[in-house]
């Protein structure tokens, strides 16, 4: 036990902190303008000097640690001369020129000054002169104000990693700039913003459009952009949203934000945002009434349902939206429908993988707590860059890795290319050959034997399987191989994180049985970088064809009972279509009418032109969306949906925890779950949903893993899997090996081969009407490797057609010198020319997702930059 | 001017341990081969040493004597500190101008020579020193300081 003195006041500490740390927990004030409590003490600013008995000088209690009967002061008339000094100093260049500062009235020197600072300053000399840089899309910088504290940069390098901007010059003519000098160039997460103390970095979205004290309400919400779940206050003025505010005390991003989450939110005030149900009238789409509307589309479904029968109906739920909206369209679907034809994206990816974990290890085998990455000993990441597509938990990775820890990467991760102290970039669907010779490296260093006969089986069957492709070098040298098999020897309890790339292809059992293998061997936890604001939250409320809500399979009919006797009506045994069979039931004339929520299909789905054609066999499609989209452009009824920030509800993000998000914002259409709970009741079926309440309340009742949850257990965040329910115990059927001759990869024909690029700045069809994120990426692209770029003799700058087989289009080539061999990037930007529109793809039989692998491409040279603007 | 890297790359990289431990001599071959701290000078760096382009310019700007702007073929950096204005280097300014017509900071039209004008570098008892390109001269007079640069074509 440590006993400090302060000011007379005597604080006992268990362990030693610093004496500011200490002051604050007694509530003593000391003013900072370096030190956060996101960033490492720095003692710069050297206004938070305080006088320390038997010492002779000031000392910085921001770095000063206390020591066992330390007596301190902090407001002699020493040390408030020594503030006045400090801020007298800072104030020589500093421009005062608060009225037209957007900082005013919540800044740290303009408070610090108020408080503790000279009325007047002695110095008469000119101060320094720097106009605003608007040379950046997002970012304004006004160096005049800067008082080089470093906050910014020291967030940038030791917390975001991007090591973007730095300390240019020194002395009086030092400023804080990104490399160009202008445009950041940067991972525009935009945390220097919140941490800069005075209007030197600030956003140019709101800038000159209102004061801090004009913010009329503060709501605590969870952001809607991926499956992290960040959470932040949004800032509310008249009915908008003027901007969102991480903290250093919320949720589990404590304080950081992404780009997506930062400046996306104005997707909500797009445009395209849909007000009124529209229906469609010989061909075109008609403003129409509400009843109009709901009475068409639960007719219509009625009229469907009795002429071919409930299988003909199909429902897409989305993992945009939240738990209620997703349960009552399940709750639509099974009840009302009678029909297990519900599916979503998820089902591409995060479902499926989920589903095969969890046969093997059990229930809740991916749902571990973000936090345990930068914790843990070791970091295997496969199948997508964490730092693109959830970009708060690339920061715990990235964490890790400064750590010391050993991380292990496996693909093309830009994001990770500076953290990862082993990066395997194999060729092209080699993954497989791969990780073989990984766990076959492995085994060899620390073998197991007796403890589990599955494992101990399939890794037999592998070894058995191996044969040459021991050999394999997978486009790496062997020292590649051999030193990731000893950076993994290092990992006791590592985080294994995977991505989408790893399920979206023929061979996605064998690699996802080998990365269960490999976690074994690792003593390993799994974590599944979701997307999706709500793709737990899908699973979890049964939009899988296969799933009832609280993860219960529905061909076990005790556990279909549960929700029969609950909803009184009769649930199918048999398994429901994927989103893909639905596509395809369309397509054959099977399937009659989708129940579109919240999902924009087109651009999302492979072989766009497909898609459209089954979609426009349908008798009936209904979307129910926030923003007018290239699905609703079909639809013959559009239903609109509250956006984002217009509803209640919650999320459960990747880590299984359930979060509330709040109404911010007054919104002029429908709740998602009331639009639908008004088509049932129209058919005859009252669900007696009045508020969300209502719908956690049946959900907690008929759910065995979401037992008694509420939204103030939520609000604490402690919601976690399994919501204080009963998770399911055994495995539900005998799991079958998968088929390991698929092993033998397709050999590297020499041709390029197509991939999504994962975008930072973009999140599909959300992100696309977000102007701020248009702004950071206006226009689609492709990316080549060197090799190919030499190959095909093209160059950055230059313009190339691509062409798949079933769509060609014209696009502006970058050079990624990371990218091997014959790969191709393109991101899923813009929906007519997005990667899936040039994706043919087969059916997985294993989790009836579309494999995307084998996607030949051709792609030459059109024309150079210079050309077409001579042209 | 001094030449262009070739493709944007350091001829030679200094070998040191860790990778920031090279910075300082990196950026000190990159002014020996470009002559002054381009963007493209600093971005070789960075790509030759696998570190932040933001990081090479924190050091890059934050030193003296990396160069700023371009430079001619041979950079003189006359000390202008206390002791060697009194020894006269005001007086040498003068005459550098006069000769060569540039003021501190100025390249000679035929790119010959560059002229800057150096805080103090560790000279002051054998006052007014320089530097030209990075051979010491000191106890420079009006006479010998043209003989010196003489030999620098």
């Amino acid at each position: 036990m440590i006993t400090v003195t302060i000011n007379g006041k005597k604080i006992a500490l268990n362990k030693p902190v610093t004496i500011l740390e200490a002051a604050r927990k007694a509530d003593i004030y000391i003013p900072t303008l370096c030190n956060h409590p996101m960033l490492e003490p720095f003692g710069g600013c050297r206004l938070c000097l305080v006088e320390i008995e038997k010492m002779p000088k000031l000392q910085a209690s921001c770095t000063q640690y206390v020591t066992d009967g330390m007596t301190v002061w902090t407001e002699t008339e020493k040390v408030l001369e020594a503030r006045r000094a400090m801020l007298e100093f800072l104030l020589i260049n500093h421009p005062l020129d608060c009225p037209y500062c957007d900082k005013a009235g919540e800044c740290d020197l303009q408070d610090s000054t108020m408080q503790c600072g000279p009325a007047i300053g002695r110095f008469k000399e000119g101060k320094r002169k720097l106009p605003e840089c608007y040379d950046d899309p997002i970012i304004v910088t006004n160096m005049e104000r800067c008082i080089l504290c470093s906050r910014c940069v020291r967030m940038c390098s030791d917390v975001q990693g991007a090591h973007a901007i730095t300390i240019t010059n020194r002395g009086s003519k030092s400023c804080v700039e990104p490399f160009s000098g202008g445009r950041f160039d940067c991972e525009y997460c935009g945390n220097c913003i919140t941490v800069c103390p005075v209007g030197s970095l600030m956003s140019r979205l709101h800038k000159h459009t209102y004061r801090p004290w004009y913010i009329e309400k503060e709501i605590e919400t969870v952001c809607s952009f991926c499956g992290v779940g960040c959470s932040f206050v949004a800032q509310i003025r008249g009915d908008s949203i003027v901007r969102v505010e991480p903290r250093p005390d919320l949720g589990l991003n404590k304080g950081l934000l992404c780009v997506k989450g930062r400046f996306g939110f104005d997707y909500t005030a797009s445009p395209s945002r849909l007000k009124s149900p529209l229906l469609q009238k010989n061909g075109d789409l008609k403003q129409t009434t509400w009843a109009e509307a709901l009475s068409h589309t639960a007719g219509k479904l009625k009229e469907i349902k009795e002429k071919y029968g409930p299988a003909a109906i199909g429902a897409v739920a989305s993992g945009l939206c939240t738990n209620e909206d997703n349960y009552t369209l399940q709750r639509f679907m099974r009840s009302v429908v009678g029909s297990n034809n519900i599916d979503s994206t998820t089902g591409f990816f995060y479902g499926p993988a989920q589903r095969f974990l969890e046969d093997i290890f059990g229930q809740g085998v991916t749902l571990n707590p973000m936090q345990g990455i930068a914790n843990s000993d070791g970091v295997f990441v496969i199948g997508a860059d964490p730092s693109a597509v959830a970009p708060v938990l690339g920061l715990q990775v990235r964490a890790a890795s400064r750590k010391g820890i050993p991380v292990v990467t496996v693909g093309h991760m830009p994001g990770l290319k500076r953290f990862a102290t082993c990066s395997l970039v194999p060729d092209a669907f080699s993954e497989p050959a791969l990780l073989n010779r990984l766990i076959s490296g492995l085994m060899k260093k620390r073998p197991v034997c007796g403890e589990n006969e599955f494992f101990e089986g399939a890794i037999k069957k592998f070894m058995l399987s191996t044969g040459d492709d021991i050999a394999d070098p997978c486009g790496l040298s062997n020292n590649d191989i051999e030193r990731a098999v000893n950076e993994l020897d290092l990992m006791t309890n590592p985080a294994v994180l995977i991505g989408r790339q790893v399920v979206q292809r023929s061979d996605a059992s064998v690699l996802l049985l080998q990365l269960s293998v490999l976690t074994y061997l690792l003593n390993g936890r799994i974590y599944l970088i979701s997307e999706l604001p709500n793709d737990q939250g899908l699973v979890d409320m049964g939009c899988r064809p296969d799933m009832l809500p609280g993860g219960r399979p529905v061909f076990s009919d005790s556990m279909r009972k549960r929700y029969e006797d609950s909803y009184g009506s009769e649930i199918p045994s048999a398994q429901g279509m994927s989103l893909m069979e639905m596509i395809q039931a369309a397509h054959e004339g099977n399937l009659k009418a989708l129940y579109v929520m919240g999902e924009n299909l087109l651009p999302d789905l492979p072989d766009t032109g497909y898609v459209k054609e089954a979609l426009s066999k349908l008798e009936l499609l209904v979307v129910q969306d926030t923003l007018m989209n290239e699905t609703a452009e079909l639809a013959h009824v559009v239903l609109p949906a509250c956006s984002w920030p217009e509803a209640e509800g919650s999320y459960t993000n990747f880590e299984g925890r359930m979060q509330h998000v709040r109404k911010a914002v007054h919104g002029e259409a429908m709740e998602g779950w009331k639009i639908i709970s008004e088509v049932a009741k129209i058919i005859g079926s009252d669900f007696g949903f009045l508020t969300v309440v209502d719908i956690l309340a049946e959900l907690t009742k008929v759910s065995p893993i979401h037992k008694g949850i509420t939204y103030a257990e939520m609000d604490g965040g402690k919601c976690l899997w399994p919501y204080n329910g009963e998770p399911l115990r055994d495995s539900a059927k005998d799991f079958a090996l998968p088929d390991i001759t698929l092993l033998k990869r397709a050999k590297d024909c020499g041709r390029p081969y197509l991939f999504a690029d994962q975008q930072l700045f973009h999140s599909g069809t959300i992100g696309r009407n977000s102007s701020a994120l248009s702004m950071l990426m206006p226009a689609s692209y492709v990316k080549v490797g060197n090799a190919l770029s030499e190959k095909k003799s093209i160059q950055a700058g230059d313009v190339a057609g691509i062409a798949s087989g079933i769509k060609s289009a014209e696009l502006d080539v970058i050079i990624d010198p990371d990218l091997k061999g014959m790969m191709v990037l393109i991101p899923n930007i813009l929906a007519d020319k997005g990667v899936m529109s040039f994706m043919k793809w087969n059916m997985n039989p294993d989790f009836k997702n579309p494999a995307l692998d084998g996607n030949e491409i051709e792609i030459s040279k059109l024309r150079s930059k210079a050309e077409e603007v001579s042209a | 001017m001094k030449g262009p890297l070739e493709n944007g790359t350091l001829k030679s990289v200094p070998e040191c341990g860790e990778k920031e431990t090279a910075l300082m001599p990196a950026l000190y071959t990159a002014q020996k081969e470009h002559g002054w701290m381009s963007i493209e000078a600093m971005e070789a760096v960075a790509g030759a040493l696998d570190i932040p382009k933001a990081r090479v310019k924190g050091f890059a700007t934050f030193y003296d004597m990396f160069g700023k702007k371009p430079v001619g073929r041979h950079v003189v950096r006359l000390c202008t500190n206390v002791s060697c204005i009194l020894s006269g280097s005001e007086e040498l300014l003068l005459r550098l101008r006069d000769k060569f017509g540039i003021a501190p900071d100025e390249t000679t039209p035929d790119g010959r020579f560059s002229l800057v004008a150096m805080e103090c570098i560790g000279a002051c008892g054998t006052a007014p020193a320089m530097l030209v390109d990075n051979d010491f001269y000191e106890d420079l007079t009006t006479e010998n300081i043209f003989s010196i640069l003489e030999k620098y074509k």
